[in-house]
């Protein structure tokens, strides 16, 4: 009975995870952690726990996905929701963990995952707010403008409909012209080419403060993806007083530094290294802050790049987005880690129909407008529209312009394979892990009471133990090779303790002892994030 | 019967520690004034030896009580292991609003064998409060500034360093438990003080390979032997500090309490641990530090800052880092050098130098994130250095030796001795005790104290010091008056250091006017020729960038109706002041 109440309950959940997984609206913050929760509580593959609550009261929550002693597995962390105003990061990190528990549970036979799905709950919420706009920052009061007064100068629905978008002003000094191939897409004039700006663009609002900016100080807050230590931008705003001042990448950081077994970091965001790899630059290597990706690392991330390409078959991605602070760079350049990151999706490219004019410059905005046309969306664009603007008391203001959040956080039917190929191509990451073993042992009698022990510490996996990164860091462990020596042991020859820097993929390296006496002695080699392996051996 | 009476001066240490600090120490017939120095102090305290954290907080604990009306003192955050981090806020707080007068940072034993700075903050606290109303420098000082004190901000491991084995080098760490030799074991192979002296010092064996022999004139010395001397004496090997391979991995000291650098752990321009070795997990990962941080970014008060170090006698400045060379920008660097050259004198022996191109090239400093971050004019002092044995800047090699037995009556150096190692077998240890070489011998220690107070007083004398100077008025007809108010800064240091103005740190001062009504208000550029920039918008309120080092600022307004104008001068890091 009770097992089939077990059963009974694990279909009920199963279905609500389908329902979820199926639907077609962008979660609210209570949907998510009640579909997180659904997930723990459907699985005893899955465990939940809130890391902290953000300024603005809100979880940050924490998904293991293992099996057994899941510390003690290698493992990737998936985050998501590094940019507030990427939604779909946060949905695609929660099908992400949906996905393996419905279809690959047995990659956790021997990968454990930590899914952090969203990052950025403070903002997350403005896309659901009756005023929407793109939101970044968390719910810390910050003085964005550095001019002694806090949030002064917000955006202004000044059409009142419930969006923030931008302005364009007539006027001879401005540096901006309309699209060639859509009138509707504001674009900078391009002098050299003889071009001649004919608008003023801002985004949409008044000058509350009249010291000549628009919006620059308005609420929130503190950008999850500014306030990391990796090229740190400082006195910026949304960047914070110093790195790593608040509660939610505290509270991340700390978790993950008492990971020893993290050897991947997967972040959906704005940063992309997996559409195109970051490319090795050998000043910026060699320095001692070092700003380039390591000759290694950047083989192996063409070589994670070539079948991200080939499992996710998005093409023409937008530049990445990385930037000073972020989190897709930490987790390589300051972590060590095996870091990689993908928006997810982007909005494919709209062939030119005839009778379009040409989309010459490949101009992403045009792209959009034509392929939201292409797919029936509704409410992605506003018209321009002219309005009385105060601040321009004797000029032509209109408001409109392309709806914050579309471009990237399509209706979610639009995004198609887009989760389950991630899916599938962090699932071939873990396939591809290091796997440190034990081989080819051989013992021989040597002397009166002796035997030599050779043994060979192979990396069973296609992945290095170490990225060349995670080799310079003390918050990975070496591959460590242990002999333990019983009662009455002595060991004449060779060292108990010896650590490897690292051990590429189907590589190895050998290893010998000269042990005298009689018995058994236990040889343990690997670290927790590469694997460990032990054999006990019969003295001769 | 000595043990009964070290029972007895126990007990008068005790009464002595446990007696309200309010009735003064001395009999006034019995004492006479040295000069410049408190004649009868209500509290007594010997400045010649060196107090353990809890020996300091109770001291200050006593200052506190002491002196109500002029020290606060506060627990700004806990350590690791969860001690107070006490803070002592010393001002008149009967005048003024101590919040928002110019504020002194001072620190002290960030590393934890670095001790001395705690000595000074307390002596710091101690001078001020008992000169206070005998000297009316100092009771002026009281009236306008603050300062805020932190003795200690490692006190666990100055605790450490005093009571466990080690050299005068360690453990330099906080006690946050790390993996340092990364076996998967934390702290496990320590350094161990095998004959018990209290110290760490240095292990030797007889042996006939051995590059070193006793010094034939005095045995405490070890000397080298060169490739082309000969000696029949017995040859030494030296086997490095005293210690044993406690965890057997072949490796001798290896894995100590630590390891990490609470001086790198700072946020100004913070690198990991492989490019700036002793960086934990992100900017202040250390509890202490990250208490001083809040503090200081809850205070914008705070206009200068000095945390001490030792040794070897040096006033240091930014940058830390040779990369962050450029945030040092030619304004700010004559103002640190009008007051480390003047340092130079008040200090003899200490040299006024530049971190990153004469110490090291390092990231995450303390004195980088208080000048980068907050634009607060930082030195660090490394206190003591061998100038002080005989007062000679070119010493003699073997004066720490001379000194020890002409000066310290051999107490700084524990005499080599026999000793049955686990690994090494019989072999002698000995050496200086960890209390010589980097701390400052005791009978020298309260002019060391003073020195350092004296340049940090100075330091703190050029905080921002602001009066509204002149006003004047002009009837300009119709009703209409002209206000113009000179604004004098008579100190070194501007309300914004350059690095402020840079990047806009500190909101800017505010200049206002109240009970007229304002027409319009504007900056004078220019008195003379009458030049002015007019602020369109909130005139009665006037922004002000930067207020100069021994300077002024000249604002105007035009203003209508018969009141008689108040002018408010309203500075984060200057004050706020009214006439």
């Amino acid at each position: 009975m009770k097992h089939n109440l077990q059963k009974l309950s694990l279909l009920v959940g199963m279905f609500c995870m389908v329902a979820m997984a199926w639907a077609q609206e962008y979660t609210t913050l209570p949907q998510q952690a009640q579909r997180l929760r659904n997930l723990a509580n459907s699985s005893n593959m899955a465990s939940l726990k809130s890391l902290t609550k953000t300024l603005g009261g809100k979880d940050i929550w924490m998904l293991t996905l293992g099996k057994g002693d899941a510390e003690s597995k290698p493992a990737i962390a998936v985050v998501g929701g590094v940019e507030g105003s990427h939604l779909l990061s946060v949905e695609m990190a929660l099908r992400f963990a949906e996905g393996i528990i419905s279809d690959h549970s047995d990659v956790l036979d021997n990968t454990t995952f930590y899914v952090f799905p969203n990052m950025s709950p403070d903002a997350y919420e403005q896309y659901f707010a009756a005023l929407k706009w793109e939101r970044s920052g968390n719910a810390r009061p910050t003085d964005d403008d550095r001019d002694g007064r806090l949030n002064e100068d917000p955006f202004d629905d000044l059409d009142g409909n419930g969006m923030i978008t931008w302005m364009r002003v007539e006027d001879p000094t401005g540096d901006w012209i309309t699209h060639p191939a859509d009138s509707r897409i504001m674009i900078k004039a391009d002098r050299s080419k003889g071009e001649k700006g004919m608008y003023k663009v801002f985004t949409e609002g008044r000058d509350n403060d009249l010291d000549g900016t628009f919006n620059e100080d308005g609420e929130g807050g503190i950008h999850f993806r500014k306030n990391l230590t990796y090229e740190y931008p400082y006195f910026v705003a949304g960047s914070g007083e110093h790195s790593v001042s608040e509660l939610e990448n505290r509270a991340l950081l700390d978790m993950l530094y008492t990971k020893w077994n993290l050897y991947g970091v997967f972040t959906f965001g704005p940063g992309n290294n997996l559409s195109s790899p970051w490319r090795y630059n050998r000043a910026g290597a060699s320095k001692r802050v070092v700003t380039s990706i390591l000759n290694d690392d950047a083989g192996l991330n063409k070589y994670l790049s070539d079948i991200y390409n080939e499992t996710v078959s998005l093409k023409n991605a937008p530049d990445s987005g990385e930037q000073g602070g972020d989190f897709l760079q930490w987790a390589y350049f300051h972590f060590g880690r095996l870091s990689v990151g993908t928006p997810g999706w982007w909005v494919p490219t709209v062939k030119d129909e005839e009778g379009q004019a040409a989309n010459k410059d490949k101009n992403r905005e045009v792209n959009f407008l034509r392929w939201a046309e292409q797919e029936g969306l509704t409410n992605y664009w506003v018209d321009w529209k002219e309005v009385n603007h105060p601040d321009f008391p004797n000029q032509k203001v209109e408001v409109g312009g392309i709806a914050p959040f579309v471009m990237n956080n399509p209706p979610l039917a639009k995004i198609g394979d887009a989760a389950r190929n991630h899916t599938d191509f962090i699932v071939k990451m873990a396939k591809m892990q290091a796997n440190v073993q034990l081989v080819n042992l051989k013992t021989e009698a040597v002397g009166k009471g002796m035997t030599r022990i050779t043994v060979d510490v192979y990396n069973g996996g296609t992945l290095p133990t170490h990225t060349e990164m995670g080799t310079r860091s003390r918050w990975l462990q070496p591959v460590k090779v242990e002999l333990s020596l019983g009662n009455g042991q002595e060991l004449i020859s060779g060292r108990k303790i010896q650590t490897l820097r690292s051990l590429d993929g189907d590589a190895s390296v050998q290893f010998t002892w000269l042990v005298k006496g009689s018995g058994t002695v236990k040889i343990q080699a690997g670290a927790s994030h590469a694997g460990v392996d032990s054999q006990t051996v019969n003295l001769k | 019967m000595k043990r009964y009476i070290s029972k007895i001066f126990a007990g008068l240490v005790l009464v002595g520690l446990a007696l309200p600090g309010i009735s003064f120490g001395q009999n006034a017939d019995e004492v006479f004034r040295a000069a410049g120095s408190p004649h009868n102090p209500k509290v007594n305290i010997a400045f010649n030896r060196y107090y353990t954290a809890e020996g300091l907080a109770e001291l200050s604990k006593k200052i506190a009580d002491a002196h109500p009306d002029l020290v606060k003192r506060i627990s700004i955050g806990k350590s690791y292991e969860g001690r107070d981090i006490w803070m002592l806020q010393v001002t008149n707080f009967k005048k003024g609003n101590p919040e928002r007068k110019p504020a002194f940072y001072v620190d002290g034993n960030i590393h934890s064998n670095e001790i001395q700075g705690a000595e000074i903050c307390i002596y710091t606290a101690w001078y001020l409060t008992e000169n206070f109303g005998d000297v009316d420098y100092i009771t002026e000082v009281l009236d306008d500034r603050i300062f805020y004190i932190v003795p200690t901000i490692n006190p666990d491991a100055r605790n450490n360093y005093m009571k466990e084995a080690n050299t005068g080098s360690s453990p330099r760490s906080g006690m946050m438990p790390f993996d340092d030799d990364r076996d998967g074991l934390v702290d496990e192979d320590g350094l161990d003080d095998l004959d018990g002296d209290g110290s760490v010092t240095s292990m030797r064996r007889k042996s006939d390979y051995g590059d070193f022999i006793i010094d034939p004139l005095d045995p405490r010395k070890m000397i080298q032997i060169g490739p082309d001397d000969v000696t029949t004496a017995q040859r030494y090997e030296l086997l490095g500090s005293e210690g044993i391979d406690n965890d057997g991995d072949g490796r001798v000291n290896e894995d100590r309490p630590g390891y990490y650098d609470p001086n790198r752990d700072w946020a100004w321009k913070w690198q990991p641990d492989y490019i700036q070795g002793g960086a934990l997990k992100y900017p202040f990962s250390v509890p202490a530090n990250r208490a001083v941080a809040d503090f200081v970014l809850a205070h914008p008060n705070i206009a200068g800052a000095q945390s001490f170090h030792n040794s070897g006698g040096m006033i240091l400045r930014g940058p830390g880092a040779e990369e962050d060379l450029a945030t040092y920008n030619r304004a700010d660097l004559r103002i640190y050098d009008a007051i480390g050259e003047k340092g130079e004198k008040m200090l003899p022996g200490y040299r006024y130098l530049t971190v990153y191109k004469d110490l090291y090239s390092v990231f995450g400093g303390e004195l980088d994130w208080f000048y980068g971050s907050r634009g607060i004019y930082t030195f660090t002092n490394e206190i003591f250095s061998s100038f002080a044995y005989y007062k000679n800047e070119r010493p003699d090699r073997n004066q720490s030796y001379d000194f020890d037995r002409e000066l310290l009556a051999n107490d700084a150096f524990t005499p080599w001795a026999p000793y049955n190692h686990p690994t090494y077998g019989e072999i002698e240890i000995g050496g200086f005790k960890k209390n010589f070489g980097r701390a400052t011998p005791g009978f020298m220690l309260e002019e060391e104290l003073h020195r350092n107070m004296a340049f940090a007083l100075y330091h703190a004398h050029h905080m921002p010091k602001l009066s509204i100077d002149k006003v004047m008025e002009k009837d300009l007809g119709g009703g209409l008056r002209e206000i113009t108010a000179i604004i004098k800064n008579e100190r070194l240091m501007p309300t914004h250091a350059s690095q402020d103005l840079k990047y806009k740190i500190e909101r800017p001062d505010y200049i206002s006017i109240d009970g007229v009504s304002v027409q319009a208000g504007m900056i004078v550029e220019d008195l003379d020729l009458g030049i002015t920039t007019e602020q369109k918008v909130n005139p009665a309120k006037l922004e002000v960038a930067n207020i100069p080092g021994n300077g002024t600022v000249i604002v105007r307004w035009i203003v209508s109706g018969r009141g008689t104008p108040k002018i408010t001068v309203d500075s984060a890091k200057g004050g706020l002041i009214t006439r």
